[in-house]
């Protein structure tokens, strides 16, 4: 019988230590609740830009809803005084070919889809873009929309900050 | 009036048991029965894209989804496990079929899921609900058994110390 509450007590702990510590940690439901399912957001990171125009999207979706999206309907290329170099609209985004995207997962491939670049929650990707000229060398941002208007949420931009590379 | 106290509460746990054992046994069915394609690793129905929707904000089992995502054949054999321990464990827990074996898997299955699943859901928090009430309602069985309207029952009857191997007794109900 004390080998079984002794149990019993150890099963409490678990269930009652699980539910709080991943509400805590999934939503932060002590603290600063927040809950990363509502809206996409996407991360930049390792893209990159060559001075020959070429432009590899490493774009990873990390929030947002698990069954639908998210839509990337503006890439725009951001010289370093700011002006705009290149923008991709939703049309071009729409009809990349697949042979441009490589997805890190077989599954749920990033895609076009005529209307925008899809890209799936939890896929990561690069995909080839060119700009038709030639870019001097610098520093430039490449900043990406989503179909809803945003560039950003739960404080991550969907922006990153590159060094032009010779090629 | 102890004993009397126990045999009430075990009367009520077959209302629990039903719910808890059908939340497994249909997600079985649905995979197998309602709609084949979901096991099927070439339709776009394929249950296996779900996990890469877990890896953003998966609690410890990142590398383990990581890995099994990048194995196609590995992650059929995984759904494939996974669909059968929740049918047939599932339909256990409904029938009161070694409730305290039962209840255990489950919780594990429940819990499991959830460190991948639990930061999702756009109305509520819908996944973290579903493990967490899911995960302690099943370790309530793995403690307490399940001993009226259940095949447990007559089990317990016979072999009331569990399935004997030897000189060990396993409480499996």
């Amino acid at each position: 019988m004390q080998k079984f509450v002794a149990l019993l007590i150890i099963g409490l702990i678990i269930a009652t230590g699980y539910t709080f510590v991943t509400y805590q940690y999934f939503f932060a439901g002590f603290t600063n609740l927040h809950n990363y399912s509502k809206t996409p957001a996407y991360v930049l990171n390792g893209s990159k830009v060559f001075t020959n125009g070429t432009v590899v999207l490493q774009i990873a979706r990390v929030d947002g809803p698990d069954t639908y999206g998210g839509f990337i309907v503006l890439l725009q290329l951001i010289y370093q005084n700011g002006t705009t170099i290149y923008q991709w609209n939703a049309e071009q985004l729409g009809s990349i070919p697949q042979s441009h995207i490589h997805n890190e997962y077989p599954l749920h491939p990033v895609k076009s889809d005529k209307f925008a670049l899809v890209v799936p929650l939890g896929q990561n990707a690069s995909v080839m873009l060119q700009v038709p000229f030639k870019l001097k060398p610098g520093i430039y941002t490449l900043r990406a929309y989503d179909v809803d208007g945003q560039d950003s949420a739960y404080g991550i931009s969907f922006s990153v900050t590159v060094q032009a590379q010779q090629s | 009036m102890q004993n009397h106290d126990v045999d009430q509460a075990q009367m009520a746990l077959p209302i629990m048991r039903i719910t808890l054992g059908w939340l497994y046994f249909s997600a079985m069915l649905r995979r197998v029965w309602n709609v084949p394609a979901k096991m099927n690793p070439s339709s776009p129905l394929y249950v296996g894209g779900k996990l890469i929707t877990f890896i953003p904000h998966s609690l410890y089992i990142r590398g383990i989804l990581q890995y099994t995502l990048l194995h196609p054949t590995l992650l059929f054999d995984f759904l494939v496990v996974w669909t059968i321990l929740e049918g047939v464990f599932g339909l256990f827990m409904m029938l009161g079929f070694m409730s305290r074996l039962s209840g255990l898997v489950i919780a594990l299955l429940a819990w499991g899921i959830g460190l991948g699943a639990g930061w999702i859901g756009t109305t509520c928090l819908d996944e973290w609900q579903i493990a967490a009430v899911e995960g302690a309602a099943a370790l309530v069985f793995a403690f307490a058994g399940s001993k009226w309207l259940s095949i447990d029952q007559l089990l317990i009857k016979k072999y009331p110390k569990g399935l004997k191997i030897g000189r060990w007794s396993i409480p499996l109900w």
